[in-house]
This record gives structure tokens, C-alpha cells and sequence, in this order.
């Protein structure tokens, strides 16, 4: 019986860092959601904002809908696994986003096609190792370095992920390609309660070859525990315009 | 040394008819191995280029500086605000080597029907001008070319199949467009094009050049390219300097680049093919030299009582050496002209009409270009010339230890049987 409670106590003093990333994500996506978001996107040759409504189910399904501006008013992308479609309204058309096309950009933004799939797996595609444990900035953190195993099919060399122990909110993730090169970085920011969680309402992604590029995403509305369940993200849906 | 020498070396390759035409004929088809790799090897060249620039390259290539490597959306000629493509295309016009010139617009898109979507190179090309620069509007294998104006496109036949889509049909096409959205339109497949470059028909999809510029957002005077074909290829380095200083007053500068600079490689090969012209030339002549020094040491040897005589009589090893070159001199004439009488109807014919090789290869690819597997020859006067006098230099050289030897037979003991 004491050493249950040994045991459990160690456990919780020492996360074990596949554990930390797992419960970020969830609490990130909690078992459903449902929320607004407005997508800035900075490129040296344009700037835009899209304002896009989107609903999840677990780490599998996911839809986001576009609502502004009216050009692309309509416009969806349905997650359900691995595959991505793309529903665009003017031609009144679904098309599957082919995996060669998966490092492509989602919308024109720095975020990828990649990005919305994969995200998912990270527990299941890389070794996560705590690389940092201890106070930056006067917060306690864990700094997580995820590698990718050798079966796993994916494009990062190494993720680092700074996470604050207190509350569990990720701070920043970065990526690196290949080579070890710095490749892109994710800012977490403007910790708020939305839908009854604390939640970063802010991810501001920046490209390491474009400097002053960046794609910012604020939510403006989040919430969790919606009533949906997996018929929602089909195809069908995926066209019809509420 | 000349007057009776010259005529009694002439009068010798009579001695023996047969053995002279034997080796007339050996080194008259040294003449023509060496005269045909030559010019098969230039037709290979030929074929190379032609098919290497010919097919969609273009001889000159015209874009903006920033365009190449990374051939970015934004990156046209004249920068964001574009460039007077008539005026440009007429300026190009003007220069003497250039036959015709054409705008392109590139953009990466993807290609959908039903089910099946190809990630693809979409091609904006002028339905009138492209096909005075490159071929990649005669490869139609069905269908008919895309209106401008309208939605309609090319696929690549391997596109074509991937997609289960036939002229006729409908795709939907979705690229990123210059303001950040996402172009995206229906059009009609109106044809369906063939390179035989698998790269080529599996990525590429060639649309009227107005219609990519709408669905990418690019106003009408935004091209990335302009292509020329010259009159010959080999003008290009030229005509490009030429067009480079007719339009270096331009700003943002433009980068004018010919073949031989868009594609190295092939340059690079070809140096090495000319490399070959003296690697053949010195093994087939050397191989034909010991054939006529053996041939000429047994003359000489048979006639050395003659030479005896002669030099008994006060001939001079001098004038002994002479008769022996000026025959080996004839015998290299006479062997030029069978040579030539072998070499040029044959030569002529086959590069009117290349023999089919197909019996033996088929189409091939070399640093992208597509070989028709024929044999194609190329007649190059000065090549021809350089082997005559080769075969002649050869002649005199496989004489010179024949003729030494005939000079230095001693007469008295030559004479006394000995």
C-alpha cells in the first residue's frame, strides 16, 4: 500500500515526457471543439486576414470553414485520418489534397497541409526526451526534444517544444529540418479562458528563410465538449453551407 | 625531285594492280569510318539540340533577374508591375538571329477530376506564338489545342491517364494565386499532349496563357518568361549578347540566358563528343598507317635489285627517297577518291534520309531531350577536309621508313646476289 503511494507520487513529481505532450493536446482540443478564429497571413508580397470557423472531434477529424472574406467565403477543408479534402465553392467542387502535396501551404498561410494531419501524432512519430527542465524567464518549464523514430514518415529533423509546468501551456515549438537548420517557429501566446479552460488564444508562426513573413491565428470564440460526433466530418458536410 | 620521280612513283602502283587496290580500298574506308563517326557523331549533336532546346526550352530564355532558381509566382518580368509584353516580344523580334518569340506564365497548381487530383506545373502559353518556338504543341495525341480566353487546357498524356480524364472532360484547377487566394476554376480538357519526356506528361498541364493569368490573379502584361527559337542554334550565344544590350536599359534587370547556358550539360557533352573527332581520326589512321607502311616495305623490298640499279647508275638516295613518297602520295590520292566515291552518295543519302534504327534502339532521353532512335548524319565540310588531309598525311608518313630503306640498299652486294 506505501509503496502505491510512493509510486504514485513519484509519477506525478516526474512526468514522463510523452505523457506532458499528450496532455497538452488534449487539453488544446479537449474530446471535441468547436471555435472562430481569425487568420492574418504577412508575405512579402501580400496581406491578408481570414476570419474561419472550425469544429474537431478527438485528433482525428477535423473542418474548418472559411467565412471571410467573401472571395473565398465557403471555402472548407475536412480532416478525417490522414487524408485531406478541400471543398471550394466556386466551381462547387471536393478535391483530395494529394500527398505529395502535404509539405504545401493550407490556404496560403506558413501553416501546411502537413500541419493539420499531423499534428496528431506526434507521440506516435517521434522520441520525446526532456532536453530542459527548470526556470526561464523566472517560469518553470520543461523543454522537450522530439525526434523522429526511424519507421516514422516525416518531414522535421527535430521539434523542440517549450512547455510551462505550472499550467501546461506550450510556450513555443520549434522545427528543424533535416540537416539540423532551424526551419520555422510557433509562438504560443495571450493565455485566456475560453469554453472553461485556459487555453493560448494566440499562435503566431514564422518561417526561419523569410524573415517578416508570418501567419498569426487568434481564436475568438472556443469551446469544448460540443455535440458532435464523426458523421459530421463527411464529405456531405463538407459542401453544405450552413 | 620532281618531273620522272613523280612518274615513275605513279607508273609503280601499276606494278602490282591488285595490291594497290587492296590497300586503296583499306585506307579509302579508313576514310569514310572516319568521315561517317564524324558525322554521325554531329548528327547526335544536332539531334540533341534541336530536340534539347526544340521541344519547349527554346534556343534564349528572357526573365527577370530575381526569377531563376527559385521561379517564384511574383517573380515576372518587370517586377509586380509587369512589363509591355508586345513591345518586349518586338524588341526581341528585331534581332537578326531570332526566328520567334513567345511569353510564358508559370504557375504550381493542382489538377482534379472525380476522385484523383495530380499535383502539376501549370504552363501559360499563346496558343499563336508557342508553336514557332517550340514543339510542344504538335504532340497532340487527341483532342484539339485550348482556345485563348476561354477555360480549356492541355493535359500531359500521363497526366491524362492518372486522372481518367479525356478531352472533353472536366477538371477543376487549384493554384496559389499573386493575392494569396486560392485560384481555383472549372476548365475543359480540350486536348491531350505527348513529349515522350515522362517528366513532361506526367506533370505538365498547358493552358492559354490569359486564362493562368486570371486564375492566379497576374495582371495581363505579368509573364515569367519569354522564349525564342534562332534560326540555328549554335546563333544563340550570340543573338543573346545582342538582346541582352538592346534591352539592358530595362529595369528590373532581366536575365537573357541562351541553351548553352540553361543547359550546360548538353554544352558539356558536346565538348566531349568534339573531343572524340581527333580520338577517331589518330586510332583510325594509325591502324591504316601499318597496313600501308607493310604494304610499301614489300614493294620496296621486291624492287630492290631495281633500286640498286638505280643507285649504281648515280641515282641519289635522295631521288630514291622521292619516287618511293611520290608513289605512296598517288597511292593516298587514289585512295581519296575511292574514299570520297564511297563516302559522299552514302553520306548525302543518309542525311536526307536517316536509316531507322529502331530495329536496334528505341526513343531515348539524353539530358532532356528526346532521341528519335534513327541514324542521323551530319555533313561537315570542314571535318571532311581535315580527314582528307589526315588520310594523306598518313600515306606520306607510312612512307617514310619504306622509302629510307629502298635509299640505303647497298647496290653491289644487292646486285651480286647477296
Amino acid at each position: 500500500m506505501l509503496s502505491i503511494v510512493a509510486l504514485s507520487f513519484f509519477l506525478s513529481a516526474r512526468e514522463s515526457p510523452r505523457e506532458i505532450i499528450d496532455r497538452v493536446d488534449r487539453l488544446l482540443r479537449g474530446e471535441s471543439s468547436h471555435g472562430v478564429a481569425v487568420m492574418e497571413v504577412v508575405t512579402e508580397n501580400w496581406e491578408r486576414s481570414l476570419t474561419m470557423e472550425m469544429w474537431s472531434l478527438g485528433v482525428e477529424h477535423s473542418l474548418v470553414r472559411i467565412l471571410a472574406p467573401p472571395k473565398e467565403a465557403g471555402t472548407a477543408t475536412l480532416k478525417a485520418s490522414d487524408d485531406i479534402w478541400n471543398y471550394l465553392p466556386k466551381v462547387d467542387r471536393t478535391i483530395k489534397i494529394p500527398a505529395s502535396m502535404m509539405m504545401g501551404s493550407w490556404m496560403g498561410s506558413h501553416f501546411t497541409n502537413d500541419d493539420l494531419v499531423k499534428d496528431s501524432r506526434l507521440v506516435e512519430d517521434y522520441d520525446i526526451e526532456i532536453g530542459f527542465e527548470g526556470s526561464r524567464d523566472g517560469v518553470e518549464v520543461w523543454e522537450l526534444v522530439l525526434t523522429p523514430r526511424p519507421e516514422a514518415a516525416v518531414v522535421w529533423g527535430r521539434i523542440e517544444y517549450q512547455v510551462r509546468k505550472g499550467d501546461l501551456m506550450p510556450v513555443w515549438a520549434r522545427y528543424y529540418d533535416e540537416d539540423g537548420k532551424p526551419a520555422r517557429g510557433l509562438t504560443f501566446g495571450d493565455f485566456k479562458t475560453m469554453g472553461g479552460r485556459l487555453v493560448p488564444t494566440l499562435m503566431d508562426m514564422r518561417p526561419a528563410d523569410k524573415p517578416g513573413e508570418r501567419t498569426t491565428v487568434r481564436y475568438q470564440k472556443l469551446e469544448f465538449g460540443v455535440p458532435i460526433d464523426e458523421s459530421y466530418f463527411s464529405l456531405q458536410n463538407l459542401k453544405s453551407r450552413k | 625531285m620532281g618531273g620522272p620521280w613523280i612518274k615513275l612513283g605513279w607508273r609503280n602502283l601499276g606494278r602490282n594492280k591488285r595490291r594497290t587496290i587492296i590497300t586503296a580500298t583499306g585506307l579509302g574506308f579508313g576514310y569514310f569510318a572516319v568521315v561517317f563517326m564524324l558525322g554521325w557523331a554531329e548528327g547526335l549533336k544536332a539531334e540533341m539540340v534541336e530536340n534539347g532546346t526544340g521541344l519547349l526550352t527554346g534556343q534564349i530564355q528572357i526573365h527577370s533577374e530575381e526569377y531563376r532558381p527559385e521561379r517564384s509566382l511574383y517573380d515576372t518580368i518587370g517586377g509586380a508591375e509587369g512589363a509591355d509584353v508586345g513591345a518586349l516580344l518586338a524588341a526581341v523580334a528585331a534581332d537578326p538571329a531570332v526566328a520567334a518569340a513567345a511569353p510564358r506564365v508559370y504557375a504550381g497548381g493542382l489538377i482534379s477530376s472525380g476522385a484523383s487530383t495530380s499535383a502539376g506545373m501549370l504552363l501559360g502559353i499563346d496558343p499563336e506564338l508557342e508553336p514557332r518556338v517550340s514543339r510542344i504543341l504538335t504532340g497532340l495525341t487527341a483532342g484539339r489545342l485550348p482556345n485563348s480566353g476561354v477555360n480549356e487546357l492541355l493535359l500531359g498524356s500521363e497526366m491524362a491517364r492518372q486522372l481518367e480524364v479525356a478531352p472533353g472532360g472536366e477538371v477543376v484547377v487549384v493554384a496559389p494565386a499573386a493575392d494569396g487566394s486560392m485560384g481555383n476554376d472549372l476548365f475543359i480538357v480540350s486536348g491531350i499532349f505527348r513529349t515522350g519526356l515522362s517528366e513532361v506528361d506526367a506533370s505538365h498541364a498547358l493552358l492559354p496563357l490569359d486564362s493562368l493569368q486570371r486564375l492566379v490573379a497576374l495582371e495581363p502584361s505579368r509573364v515569367h518568361e519569354i522564349a525564342i527559337a534562332t534560326a540555328d542554334p549554335w546563333l544563340a550565344p550570340e543573338a543573346a549578347t545582342r538582346i541582352e544590350r538592346a534591352l539592358s536599359p530595362l529595369r528590373p534587370a532581366l536575365e537573357i540566358e541562351p541553351w548553352t547556358r540553361l543547359q550546360p550539360e548538353m554544352l558539356d557533352y558536346i565538348t566531349l563528343l568534339d573531343s572524340w573527332y581527333w580520338i577517331i581520326l589518330v586510332i583510325v589512321f594509325t591502324i591504316a598507317l601499318f597496313g600501308v607502311a607493310n604494304t610499301m616495305l614489300m614493294a620496296t623490298f621486291e624492287r630492290r635489285r631495281e633500286f640498286a640499279v638505280m643507285l649504281a647508275l648515280g641515282t641519289t638516295p635522295v631521288q630514291v627517297v622521292s619516287t618511293v613518297v611520290w608513289e605512296a602520295l598517288a597511292l593516298g590520292v587514289l585512295s581519296l577518291l575511292a574514299g570520297a566515291l564511297l563516302t559522299f552518295p552514302l553520306m548525302l543519302w543518309w542525311s536526307q534520309a536517316p536509316p531507322d534504327m529502331s530495329f536496334l534502339y528505341g526513343d531515348f532521353t539524353m539530358f532532356g531531350a528526346l532521341m528519335r532512335p534513327v541514324l542521323r548524319v551530319e555533313i561537315e565540310p570542314a571535318q571532311s577536309l581535315w580527314s582528307a588531309g589526315a588520310l594523306l598525311l598518313t600515306a606520306l608518313v607510312a612512307a617514310i621508313y619504306p622509302a629510307a630503306h629502298a635509299a640505303r640498299t647497298p647496290p653491289a652486294d644487292t646486285l651480286s646476289g647477296l
